[in-house]
């Protein structure tokens, strides 16, 4: 190992990247624009579900019932439908996602002290819209039973209204939410951010790098260099990781300085963590930029490898514990979930050194594998 | 047709053909290239719809139970599959707040000394419920869930039955609420993700197969031999456009037909020709991204950053993760900018609605409008680079 050498090939790396302007800008530009983006637009709080309203009754009191729709910030009312052939139309094309029929009798039957029947239509497509919606549909529809049936109590028996309140609600459920009391997902998407973002760009960086001088054939300089393959792997790897680590600093400081996100924990650990982090979407990069030949395949290989499993699998929109066995597999396969977990410990959690070593020894075991394998793979000689 | 003409008509599609299929030659060489483009369409689908799940499944729930009533008990026995796992009793609030911390749980349940005392006696009490809400899709899911479990409990016992059946309840006030969800009944997480996640893939190939096509021309100096072959911008563009957009349209069928309908058995309810003619005009329109980011590139490493910069705004906010109702005002202005949105509606609405080309209107106005004035651009910039 000569450090010399090293020296001299990173600062060939560095030149070569800050001659190429648009390329060196971009892979700054890139993971801040997109912390931006994702950080204000990646949000899981629905809200604004268009909603329309059939009526078959036309009451008072079915006006009333769809009144506490219509002023629900959670529903963007739509307007009224007249037949069952305009929900359908709405719902297909998607300018509604909800209709609530009231049916005939509502009003009659509720003034009768008996049961009333609403029907929710709902868009499935996207299931998860669905449940949201759904859920926010029942919550009025008990909080209106619970009055009804209160208002009926103190009718037929008498009781004082605050008591028949008491009685028709005997179980309050109080919520506290844990670690993100806003229920606000920009912060826990924030943080994860970091996380997704790390292990999308750098090994687009270092793969494109290292498989550029394979398809323009600059490799074979090295080939009859007496550099080592450590030492060129080294020098070539080293602009790589230091502009993903700086970016991993710049992400940090937006999370929490643009974002808000509460950094409660240990602030070594983290940084730790991210060294380790970073040299392993870099081992990502070396990896794939020694298994393909061209620029192209690179680019594919990368994005369907990291884009989308930094995603789907890490934990950043549907928590891991969720997922079913395969997609658990392939999640426990890439280094994000250990690392969202750590971020998890650090930030909202604010947590230290006792909690995140074991994950960050999976890293560092993981980080390890990449670069012996890519050593290992990566040959001076052509292949006969 | 003037036979000049048709000659003249003859050599154009002949030189056109042959440089689509110098493209499909130059695509095949790459061996791994070809096994992750297979990847991408049909197993990557498959794990996508398979593993990622939307729905609160298996929620660790913890008991923090100081009261050990008949309703405590029966309470927490309620938080139960699919949505919650019982993993047994915490011995303090403390204990079960360690447990959140270190990840084990995701909901506590805590119930005060008295509680069904209180019950009993026809007093309001309260249940304490703890989440971890780190995630919040998944917080706000086991709240709603948790809400409900809870209210149908007091519900019952305010009208004194065992079980809230909606047939048997008589002479008081009530409103019976039925769900109907339309188009998934049985809210398959995978037919949505599979889909969205097929289109996604669908998208980022179709920008940057055109792209690194036209680039690696670029950077390895080839396309100075177009350039002075007798082919007009158009005849040198096209081939690339309808080599890489026919290889994406079969890697479609492949995951349509395997993956979509083979495997998960999604309902086709629309025309599936209609589906393929407008995944064609999306693939042709949204090349015209690629080949103007190949124009603004000038080596292969410039596209590959450019694409990321395109690629991962557009998959993020077309709503295929996220509902677009989820979004912010100046979002969803935004969102109503992305071809890949449009893209998105129209597949849902062929396939899961069975709309037809009339209700189609909006989604293809939005993949024509936006896609022909980036693909006009393209091949104006192109041109202009080289003449």
């Amino acid at each position: 190992m000569n450090a010399t050498r090293i020296m001299a090939l990173a600062q060939k790396e560095w030149r070569e990247i800050l001659r190429d302007r648009l390329f060196f800008a971009l892979s700054f530009i890139v993971p801040a624009l997109l912390m931006l983006l994702f950080g204000y637009g990646l949000s899981l709080d629905v809200e604004n579900i268009p909603l329309a309203i059939h009526d078959l009754d036309r009451t008072p009191q079915s006006r009333d019932y769809a009144y506490r729709f219509i002023h629900s910030r959670y529903f963007a009312f739509q307007g009224y439908v007249t037949d069952e052939a305009q929900a359908g139309e709405l719902l297909s094309s998607g300018r509604a996602r909800a209709v609530i029929v009231i049916g005939q009798g509502f009003g009659r039957e509720l003034a009768a002290d008996r049961p009333a029947h609403v029907q929710t239509l709902l868009d499935g497509t996207f299931p998860y819209r669905t449940q949201v919606t759904k859920g926010y549909i029942t919550a009025i529809n008990t909080a209106l039973t619970r009055e009804l049936l209160a208002a009926y109590m103190v009718r037929t028996k008498g009781l004082s209204p605050a008591r028949a309140a008491q009685y028709v609600d005997p179980v309050r459920l109080e919520v506290r939410y844990l670690y993100n009391q806003g229920l606000k997902s920009s912060w826990g998407v924030a943080s994860k951010l970091i996380m997704a973002l790390l292990l999308m760009c750098p090994p687009f960086l270092t793969a494109l790098g290292v498989v550029r001088e394979k398809e323009s054939g600059s490799i074979y300089n090295i080939y009859a260099s007496n550099a080592t393959r450590a030492e060129f792997l080294i020098g070539k790897l080293n602009p790589y990781f230091c502009i993903a680590f700086i970016n991993a600093m710049v992400l940090w400081a937006m999370a929490c300085f643009i974002f808000g996100a509460p950094f409660k924990g240990s602030v070594t650990a983290f940084l730790a963590s991210t060294v380790l982090y970073v040299l392993c979407s870099t081992g990502i990069g070396l990896l794939i930029s020694v298994l393909v030949k061209s620029q192209i395949a690179a680019m594919i290989v990368t994005a369907v490898v990291t884009a989308m499993p930094s995603m789907l699998y890490s934990g950043l929109l549907t928590p891991v514990s969720s997922m079913n066995l395969s997609a658990r597999a392939v999640a426990a396969v890439f280094p994000a979930m250990y690392y969202g977990r750590i971020i998890e410990f650090c930030f909202l959690k604010g947590l230290g050194w006792g909690h995140v070593w074991g994950d960050m020894l999976i890293l560092a075991g993981y980080t390890a594998g990449l670069f012996l394998v890519g050593y290992a793979m990566f040959h001076k000689r052509v292949a006969a | 047709m003037s036979p000049d003409l048709r000659a003249r008509a003859r050599i154009w599609l002949r030189r056109a053909w042959a440089l689509t299929v110098k493209e499909y030659i130059q695509l095949f060489r790459d061996t791994i290239l070809v096994l992750f483009l297979a990847y991408a369409f049909t197993l990557d689908v498959y794990v996508a719809g398979v593993g990622v799940n939307w729905q609160l499944n298996n929620a660790g729930l913890g008991v923090a139970d100081a009261d050990k009533s008949s309703a405590s008990r029966e309470i927490a026995a309620r938080f139960r599959a699919p949505y919650f796992q019982n993993l047994g009793s915490v011995a303090s609030p403390e204990q079960g707040l360690r447990l959140l911390d270190q990840g084990r749980l995701m909901v506590v349940l805590d119930f005060p000394p008295d509680f069904g005392a209180d019950i009993t006696r026809g007093r309001q009490t309260s249940v304490q419920m703890q989440v971890d809400t780190a995630n919040s899709a998944v917080g706000s899911l086991a709240t709603s869930y948790g809400a409900q479990i809870v209210g149908r409990y007091g519900l019952e016992r305010a009208l004194g039955v065992a079980e809230l059946d909606v047939d048997k309840i008589h002479g008081v006030p009530f409103l019976i609420d039925e769900n109907r969800a339309w188009y998934n009944q049985n809210q398959e997480d995978s037919w949505f993700m599979a889909l969205a996640e097929l289109i996604s893939n669908m998208t980022l190939l179709a920008i940057l197969l055109p792209a690194a096509a036209l680039a690696r021309e670029k950077e390895r100096g080839t396309v100075e031999q177009l350039m002075v072959s007798p082919l007009s911008p158009v005849q040198i563009l096209a081939p690339k456009i309808l080599a890489m957009g026919s290889i994406i349209l079969a890697g479609l069928a492949a995951g349509v037909f395997g993956v979509v309908m083979g495997l998960f058995h999604v309902p086709v309810r629309g025309s599936l020709l209609l589906f393929f003619a407008v995944s064609a005009l999306y693939v042709a329109f949204t090349a015209g991204i690629g080949l103007l980011i190949a124009t603004v590139a000038r080596n292969l490493a410039q596209v590959g950053m450019l694409t990321v910069l395109v690629f991962a705004p557009m998959i993020f906010l077309s709503g295929a993760w996220t509902p677009p109702e989820a979004m912010p005002g100046w979002m969803r202005v935004l969102m109503g900018c992305l071809p890949m949105h449009y893209m998105l509606d129209a597949a849902f609405g062929i396939l899961l609605k069975g709309l037809g080309p009339a209700g189609l209107w909006r989604e293809l106005l939005g993949i024509i409008g936006l896609g022909a004035p980036i693909l006009g651009l393209s091949v104006w910039r192109f041109s202009r680079q080289f003449r």
